[in-house]
């Protein structure tokens, strides 16, 4: 392990600016999943894979010449579909949490497979006029792409979390999650509010997919590349909690980023993950 | 008049009949010779499965030139290939299904360094010669019967970079602070630290060290700390996206390095990113004269030009990986031509003691654990194309090294 | 268990050894090499997914690092074989430890923290992984550059070397088989599922629950360790990337959940299934055409088969094969009986309890001498600013029933669930049989003869009705064997006329026999405290006097009772004396019909305007 060497102000802050533009990366990823393991007990891997197929849609449509974050507007709804239309097809099976795990990861594989026979595995990266542009605000280099991002995950996991708050349909289904049988007798439309949730849920996948086109190359096999750390930063941040994993995600890339900065790279795994757990032994309430 | 009819009668009876012997024999010979099977795995699914489509689309083309050819011994040739998902433990048993269950007559080796080594392995419990493409750690290639199609000789952590370190001090501006950053997975990490010590021995300073973890994804504290070193000259251990994710990085910083070295980059992605200017790298091969001359090149190319456009491939020019590939091809012919013979005994003493006339000129394997001379050239990302730029002799129209 | 599974279950280690004898013949048939590592992967899996099971599919405690402890074996075996030239077979048990050392460490940690449950502890243990990885990797153990095991020769087991690491798998898988079943069907299996369902209430019972914990998981991972070892010499190349990454722990979470994770086998089934699926498409011209038709099938698969493989090939033979014949004490009842009939009948049959030794004797002291059994002194307990016990002092005194009463809140739960350990006091202490139990994990507590009842019942939701009861035998110290403690637990249902629905799960029952569950389970350990927090809640009016007449024969074998109860002419009619609790406080104590009618009493329950209306 090389020596730490003392950072600069400047590469310090821009690091952990790094860290939390992927961070925020992070929690945009994580929320549908959260929100989905904590009001619908599915465990949905296959957020992943919608993640990159957005991602995939985005870079095709940008490709023909239309502005990337104009593509949301037809992502977006069809994703919303998509989710729902599947939670309505396994609704009337009897899924448990795990059981959904691997029902998800098998969708995994199936989508996978989609996206390798229509893009080849090669690598593709959009190249789009939002790249190029960047601010400076004092030293430090803000990115538009990420920036973007930021944006879209803060203002998202904001709003959904004022839904869940203060909304009725956000008690409702928080109070469905918890005890269906009860939220059922008091009139919740527990089948109409789940179609709902997963259709948003995969809309977010798909926001998220926007902004993992804007900023990363895309491969298929990437798909899993994403899993363990996204995991993380919503187990992290407590299932179904709508600010959760931006938090979690936050933290996460801000150690590893500042690990990289201060010492050799190759350990920010190592410290990132160890603060969690330390977090977890130490403050489980918390994330609970 | 009658001997004059009798004449013609006879040329044309004879013309007939060597018409017909002409279509028959060789189906004849045909439906009598079994065909040459030769077996391999790729990652056709997986991550490694970007590179190994190159893989696959090569062998197709070789293999049909080949039947075109007359096949091997007279007999047609027949590729099996299986996928092995990217895992070397799937490769290690596909390869024994091949040898021992296919009954595979040769095998050709499969993509990365992992699957190498397994079917390396197999290939030595079976005594079956292995000539495999992309081996990146020549120390591990420890079996007698294997034959490297990548010319890296057999110590490449030394002399690669040393070729790379002449092309610079022929240069324009020959650097003299490094920023060495690398990933640590295996055939990039031992190339790095190669290199380090090369340029120690150059007289090189180096101001950076780092490593990163292969799967990282935040390029940015690197990207930050090589701006702030100042180097005159950054090596990159990259491999796949990293040269881009680091590039992409360090252009939000508005840092542009001032020379730039990558290892094993995806040369597609790297050479349309504008941010490439000037980035070098290395190859045994490119799309261009004077290795297009090479027999057989040309029209290779061309048909990998075609298929891999028809596959939907991003990038359809021929660099390391196809011509390592129809290189591996080329070798086993040669041994098997030459042995007349698929004993792979023979095809191995042979291939030891000879040299084999290549896309790549002709290779020899009598150095360590097989390997013959280092044939890595240093190529440039100029104006959106790569172009070779040392040693001199495989340049052309005048291309040199560029230094802004 | 019907006779015939019974006996069936004795064989199951017979089965298992013999299966792995004759499939060690495999190759002398002389096939290709390619079966021997094609059924060594599928064998290598067994024994991840069947490891892993052990600990997750048991405890339910599911685990994200299986990956971790299998690189320690596989980085140890690698490390011993590359650097120190160890011979092979005798690195596999280096490798075992190591990872058995590992898990152990992470365990006493984790299991220490109660909050570190479910998804918490998956994340922990993911977490754990990447930790792991990233010190190999960045350490002489690997150091990023992989580590080469080519020049190691492989050991001549087998006629060939694919075959000698199809036979080491074999080995370990039949090993793994054979701890996985004798887990399941001993003592420590019936605790492990009890902590599965309801970790506190198995503790409670007398399950040591973070030992049980620590044993299963350090099991899990020795076994994880054999396999990595086993593995890096197959792969003779080991680097980091391949190992300590989420695709290992997943894959085992999916093997065990579509083979069924509460059976032994179950995870094995799901090995086997995903291996071939895997496995089977590799033909190149359809590589990705594979991948979807892969994900498809385990789509179809866990869509109709949502309990996994096993559990419904169980239920298609089930159906098929002999059914299970009326449990012995009743007639087969076809619907529930009412508590009186089913007083009744227990009436009718043997009444005395089982062994007719009262639970005083087990102790060693005689019933009703009025010597006090518990002491509270002080106690006092705080919950984050809710000051629920305050200072309390009671005696409660051997062969007596005492009633808890208060208002709502007083305190009266906290006590029970302080005293039987569910919570640990801020204060005070507590003296049960001159022993001081202040501080002691419930298990132990349970140990001493303390059991409880909870006011909504808690029953273990997978286990049967006579499990339930027999775990509580089991843990309560009464028996050792589960046999046994079946045959005990029958007994305590004929009592709480429970015995027709011996085989039925709790969510089969009513509320009112689940309270009686409740009770039988409390029973089963012949405790000599019982504690009845609010049993009669919820019953109706025959129920009531039929619950009434049962605890008090209870009593009547030597228990001592202590029961929270407002239904008040169950008090009058069982109660010696009652204590009233009033936020937190200790407020009266004597005979019922006193202490009721004693004006602060009244307060307390009625509030002052109504006192003062009584008062008139």
């Amino acid at each position: 392990m090389s020596a730490f060497t003392l950072p600069s102000a400047s590469l310090l802050s821009q690091s952990v600016l790094s860290g939390i533009f992927v961070g925020a990366l992070y929690g945009l990823m994580g929320l549908g999943l959260s929100l989905s393991w904590g009001l619908l007990r599915l465990i949905n891997l296959a957020h992943f894979a919608f993640a990159f197929l957005a991602a995939y849609l985005c870079y095709e449509l940008a490709s023909r010449g239309l502005d990337p974050l104009l593509t949301l507007a037809a992502i977006v709804p069809l994703f919303f579909a998509i989710g729902a239309g599947l939670q309505g097809l396994v609704a009337r099976f009897a899924i448990t949490p795990f059981n959904s795990l691997l029902l998800t990861f098998g969708l995994t594989g199936l989508v996978e497979a989609l996206i390798q026979s229509v893009w080849t595995a090669d690598f593709r990266k959009l190249e789009s006029s939002y790249a190029e542009q960047k601010f400076k605000v004092g030293t430090l280099f803000v990115p538009v792409p990420e920036l973007i991002t930021l944006v879209l995950a803060v203002a998202i996991s904001v709003a959904v979390w004022a839904v869940l708050r203060h909304t009725d349909l956000g008690r409702a289904l928080r109070a469905a999650a918890e005890d269906a049988p009860i939220a059922a007798a008091f009139g919740v439309n527990q089948k109409a509010n789940a179609l709902l949730l997963a259709g948003t849920c995969a809309a977010l996948a798909s926001i998220a997919g926007v902004c993992l086109a804007l900023s990363f190359t895309l491969a298929p096999s990437q798909i899993y590349a994403w899993i363990g750390v996204v995991f993380a930063a919503v187990m992290l941040g407590g299932l179904g909690r709508a600010l959760g994993p931006l938090v979690a995600g936050t933290l996460i890339g801000v150690s590893e980023a500042v690990t990289m900065a201060v010492t050799a790279p190759s350990w920010a795994p190592m410290v990132s993950f160890t603060l969690l757990i330390v977090v977890l032994v130490l403050r489980p309430g918390r994330a609970a | 008049m009658k001997t004059f009819r009798s004449t013609r009668r006879g040329a044309l009876v004879a013309a007939l009949a060597t018409v017909l012997g002409a279509i028959a024999l060789p189906a004849a010979t045909q439906t009598a010779a079994a065909p040459v099977r030769i077996g391999s795995t790729l990652a056709l699914t997986g991550p490694l499965s970007a590179t190994a489509q190159i893989h696959r689309i090569v062998g197709e083309i070789y293999v049909e030139q080949l039947n075109k050819r007359g096949g091997l011994l007279g007999r047609p040739v027949e590729w099996i290939v299986k996928d092995d998902q990217s895992k070397p433990d799937l490769a290690r048993t596909l390869y024994e299904q091949l040898v021992t269950a296919d009954k595979v007559d040769l095998l050709i080796g499969p993509y990365a360094t992992g699957a190498i080594l397994s079917a390396m392995g197999v290939a030595q419990r079976y005594n079956k010669v292995l000539v495999h493409h992309t081996l990146g750690i020549p120390a591990l290639a420890k079996y007698d019967m294997q034959f490297p199609a990548w010319s890296l000789g057999s110590d490449p952590a030394t002399t690669v970079p040393n070729t790379i370190f002449d092309a610079l001090a022929a240069g324009p501006k020959p650097p003299k602070t490094v920023a060495v950053v690398t990933n640590k997975f295996p055939s990039i990490q031992f190339m790095t630290a190669g290199a380090r010590e090369v340029m120690k021995k150059r007289g090189l300073t180096e101001v950076l060290f780092l490593e990163w973890d292969f799967g990282n994804r935040d390029f940015g504290p690197i990207a930050n700390r090589v701006k702030d070193a100042k180097p005159d000259f950054v090596w990159v251990g990259a491999i796949g996206l990293d040269g881009n994710l680091l590039l992409d990085a360090m252009k939000k910083l508005d840092y542009v390095p001032p020379q730039h070295f990558y290892l094993y980059p995806a040369p597609g992605p790297l050479v349309s990113l504008p941010e490439a200017k000037n980035a070098l790298s290395v190859t045994i091969f490119e799309d261009q004269p004077p290795f297009t001359s090479a027999p057989g090149a040309a029209e290779f190319v061309k048909l990998y030009r075609e298929r891999a456009t028809k596959a939907g491939l991003a990038d359809p020019s021929v660099e390391t990986q196809a011509a390592a590939s129809y290189t591996a091809w080329q070798i086993l012919e040669a041994g098997v031509v030459a042995t007349k013979s698929l004993d792979d005994k023979a095809i191995a003493t042979w291939l030891k003691a000879n040299k084999v006339d290549t896309l790549q000129g002709k290779l020899r394997f009598d150095g360590l654990g097989n390997f013959g001379d280092d044939l890595m050239r240093v190529k440039q990302v100029q104006n959106g194309h790569w172009v070779v730029v040392w040693p001199k002799e495989v340049t052309s129209g005048g291309a040199k090294l560029i230094a802004p | 268990m019907s006779g015939p599974l019974r006996a069936l279950v004795k064989r199951t280690p017979i089965a298992i050894v013999g299966a792995g004898v004759l499939l060690a013949g495999l190759p002398l048939l002389g096939l290709p090499a390619f079966y021997d590592s094609l059924l060594y992967l599928m064998l290598h899996w067994i024994v991840l997914a069947t490891s892993w099971n052990i600990l997750s599919g048991y405890t339910g405690y599911f685990s994200f690092g299986h990956g971790a402890f299998f690189g320690a074996g596989l980085y140890t075996t690698s490390t011993l074989l590359a650097r120190h030239d160890w011979p092979f077979l005798w690195t596999l048990p280096v490798a075992a430890l190591v990872a058995a050392v590992l898990g152990v460490a992470l365990g006493a940690i984790v299991f220490r923290v109660k909050g570190v449950r479910g998804e918490l502890f998956a994340l922990l243990t993911l977490a754990v992984t990447f930790v792991i990885g990233t010190i190999v990797g960045n350490t002489p153990l690997d150091g990023g550059q992989g580590v080469s095991l080519s020049a190691v020769p492989v050991p001549k087991i087998g006629p060939t070397a694919s075959s000698t690491f199809y036979l080491l798998a074999l080995a370990a898988a039949t090993t793994t088989l054979l701890i996985a079943w004798g887990i399941a069907a001993s003592r420590f299996g019936a605790g492990l599922f009890a902590i599965h369902d309801d970790e506190d209430a198995a503790e409670v019972i007398g399950v040591p629950t973070y030992r049980y914990k620590l044993m299963a998981l350090a099991i899990s991972c020795a076994l994880a360790g054999v396999a990595g070892g086993i593995h890096a010499l197959f792969l003779s190349y080991v680097t980091v990337g391949e190992v300590f990454t989420i695709a290992v722990p997943l894959t085992v979470v999916l093997m065990s959940v579509l083979g069924g994770t509460r059976h032994w086998a179950g995870p094995a089934v799901g090995a086997v299934a995903i291996t071939g699926l895997l496995y089977s498409f590799t033909a190149a011209d359809h590589a990705i055409a594979g991948k979807a038709a892969t994900g498809a099938i385990l789509i179809a698969a866990i869509l109709f088969m949502p309990d996994g493989i096993l559990p419904r090939l169980q239920r298609m033979f089930d159906r098929r094969g002999a059914s299970v014949p009326a449990v012995v004490g009743a007639t087969a009842p076809v619907s529930a009986p009412s508590a009186a009939q089913a007083l009744a009948m227990a009436a009718a049959s043997a009444v005395a309890a089982p062994g007719s030794v009262s639970a005083g004797d087990r102790r060693g002291a005689t019933v009703g001498t009025g010597a006090v059994l518990l002491q509270v002194r002080g106690l006092d307990k705080r919950f984050k600013g809710v000051h629920a016990l305050s200072a309390v002092d009671v005696d409660v005194r051997r062969g007596e029933i005492l009633g808890l009463l208060g208002p709502n809140g007083s305190g009266k739960s906290t006590f029970i669930n302080v005293i039987s350990g569910h919570y640990a006091a801020t204060a005070g202490e507590v003296r049960f049989e001159g022993q001081d139990l202040t501080g002691t994990p419930a298990h132990r507590i349970a140990a001493a003869g303390i059991a409880r009842t909870y006011q909504i019942p808690r029953p273990f939701a997978h286990l049967s009705v006579v499990d339930n009861v027999a775990l509580a035998a089991m843990f309560g110290g009464v028996v050792a064997d589960p046999a046994a403690a079946r045959r005990e637990a029958m007994t305590w249902l004929e009592f709480t006329g429970l015995a027709g629905r011996a085989d039925a799960r709790p969510d089969a029952l009513n509320l009112h026999q689940r309270k009686f569950l409740e009770l039988a389970r409390a029973l089963a350990s012949r405790p000599s405290l019982v504690l009845l927090d609010e049993v009669l809640s919820g019953l109706t009016p025959s129920e009531i006097d039929a619950a009434v007449a049962l605890i008090r024969r209870i009593r009547d074998q030597g228990a001592t009772i202590v029961f929270v109860e407002h239904v008040m002419r169950a008090v009058m009619a069982l109660t010696d004396r009652i204590v009233v609790f009033d936020h937190g406080l200790l407020l009266a104590e004597g005979a019922a019909s006193e202490v009721m009618k004693r004006p602060d009493v009244m307060t307390a329950y009625l509030g002052t305007a109504a006192v003062a209306v009584a008062r008139q």
